[in-house]
């Protein structure tokens, strides 16, 4: 813009001013100095007649609409939560934040990614395995719940209940049907393998009768026939019988209950 | 402008965390927030996009507010406009005034911005005649190199005053009024211009 003074006014005033002139708050004489550069200067007058045009073209250009989506794409790329929830209470007047209030919002805010991993599938899935899991081991070691009510953590009561679960397991052990069976399979072999002492002059060793059988047969001392055991100490007493060594080997096989 | 207790306090309530407390903002801003990315990118879909990252970086540093430096409008004001910059200088569509013959979008089935001045006249209803105009003058608009656009749209679109803008575009006052009164002039010169060929 070309510098110089018309009316008193120079150009460079007269852009200072322009804004001022169209927005209407020029007034008295700075108005009429004003006006009368407009008039005179050769280069402002058209440029105030270009700048009015401008703002008058501008007036034209109404508010658009956004998109009806809009407020729910926001919201839902910020807070992700559901907006009809967010609409109860909007307009309503709002009582004045506590320190309580405030704690809790931080706690919530604090704990919303953590929170956020804990609802996924794959987190969930994993906690419910563990916590299955853990149920079973408890079941299988006998823990119940409301023993856990009666727990002591005197010393005498945690030695006792340390030595009243290493017995309980011991016995499970044990009398798991697969262990005792190769124990008494390991025993028989023991026994064929080992050879027996003779002993001249003593009879057979007379099979104790146990009565721990659990087969639920009738016991065999109901069925006991004294004449079979006059003919059995006959045998037994016999010089020209069999020797204890050519007798036929009984494999004994015991069962025991479960507890 | 806006109601100052009011506004501080609805931003208190969000950063404490009131998710009614931010639709409300997102309520009340959306419309001006959109109005200013559609002058200045002059697409609805970019002003759409655009308007969602300017609510994201809001809504991620709405804490950083601080109502006594200046009013929220403001405050909300400079994050559209700092991200509207940022958009223009990624899309590198920096240029004063373009041929006449130039469409007025990025479409290359547009009409050059002659013929849609050209077709001003012919519908016989004013409401749509309206509409028209105003089609014309945002693509002449969009023409405007982004310093005197964006000093135009948030005076004569968004009513800011000139503290208010200076404040937004980080200039002194006598540069937001130069640079208003040059993005007029441009905006005039150019319809003027397209007039008189289409005469």
């Amino acid at each position: 813009m070309p510098d110089h003074t018309s009316n008193g006014m120079q150009c460079h005033e007269f852009d200072g001013l322009l804004s001022d002139a169209l927005d209407g708050v020029l007034t008295g004489l700075q108005l009429d100095r004003f006006q009368a550069h407009v008039r005179t200067c050769s280069a402002c007058g058209p440029l105030f007649a270009e700048v009015e045009a401008g703002r008058n073209w501008l007036k034209d250009l109404t508010e658009v609409e956004p998109p009806v989506s809009l407020v729910n794409n926001i919201l839902a790329s910020t807070t992700g939560v559901d907006t009809q929830r967010l609409r109860v209470n909007v307009s309503a007047p709002q009582p004045r934040i506590g320190w309580v209030e405030r704690a809790q919002a931080w706690a919530s805010g604090a704990m919303q990614p953590i929170w956020r991993t804990v609802r996924q599938p794959r987190f969930a899935m994993s906690f419910g395995m563990a916590f299955f899991s853990l149920s079973v081991a408890l079941s299988v070691l006998g823990v119940k719940p409301a023993d856990l009510r009666q727990v002591s953590l005197r010393p005498a009561a945690i030695r006792h209940t340390y030595y009243n679960t290493q017995a309980r397991v011991v016995r499970y052990y044990e009398n798991i049907r697969f262990v005792y069976e190769v124990e008494s399979r390991v025993r028989e072999l023991k026994r064929n393998v080992t050879p027996t002492e003779p002993r001249s002059g003593e009879a057979a060793p007379v099979k104790k009768d146990h009565k721990d059988d659990t087969t639920q047969q009738p016991e065999q001392k109901q069925e006991r026939n004294y004449s079979q055991t006059d003919s059995r100490i006959i045998l037994a007493s016999a010089p020209m019988g069999p020797s204890v060594n050519d007798l036929p080997v009984v494999s004994v096989t015991t069962y025991r209950r479960f507890v | 402008m806006e109601d100052v207790q009011v506004v501080a306090m609805l931003v208190r309530r969000c950063v404490a965390g009131d998710a009614a407390a931010w639709e409300e903002i997102v309520q009340t801003y959306n419309r001006r927030i959109y109005n200013i990315c559609y002058r200045f990118a002059g697409s609805a879909n970019d002003a759409e996009d655009l308007t969602q990252e300017v609510f994201i970086k809001m809504y991620r540093t709405l804490t950083s507010y601080d109502s006594s430096k200046g009013a929220f409008v403001t405050w909300v004001t400079t994050i559209t406009r700092n991200l509207l910059v940022d958009h223009f200088r990624k899309t590198k569509q920096d240029r004063i005034t373009d041929s006449l013959d130039a469409t007025a979008s990025s479409r290359e089935d547009a009409q050059p911005l002659s013929e849609q001045i050209q077709d001003q006249s012919a519908p016989p209803d004013a409401r749509v005649r309206s509409r028209e105009v105003g089609e014309t003058v945002h693509a002449a608009l969009a023409r405007l190199s982004p310093e005197l656009r964006e000093a135009v749209i948030l005076r004569d679109l968004q009513d800011f005053d000139y503290r208010e803008i200076a404040t937004v575009l980080k200039v002194p006052e006598g540069t937001v009024k130069s640079r208003i009164n040059r993005g007029r002039a441009e905006l005039a010169r150019l319809l003027q211009r397209t007039y008189r060929q289409v005469m």
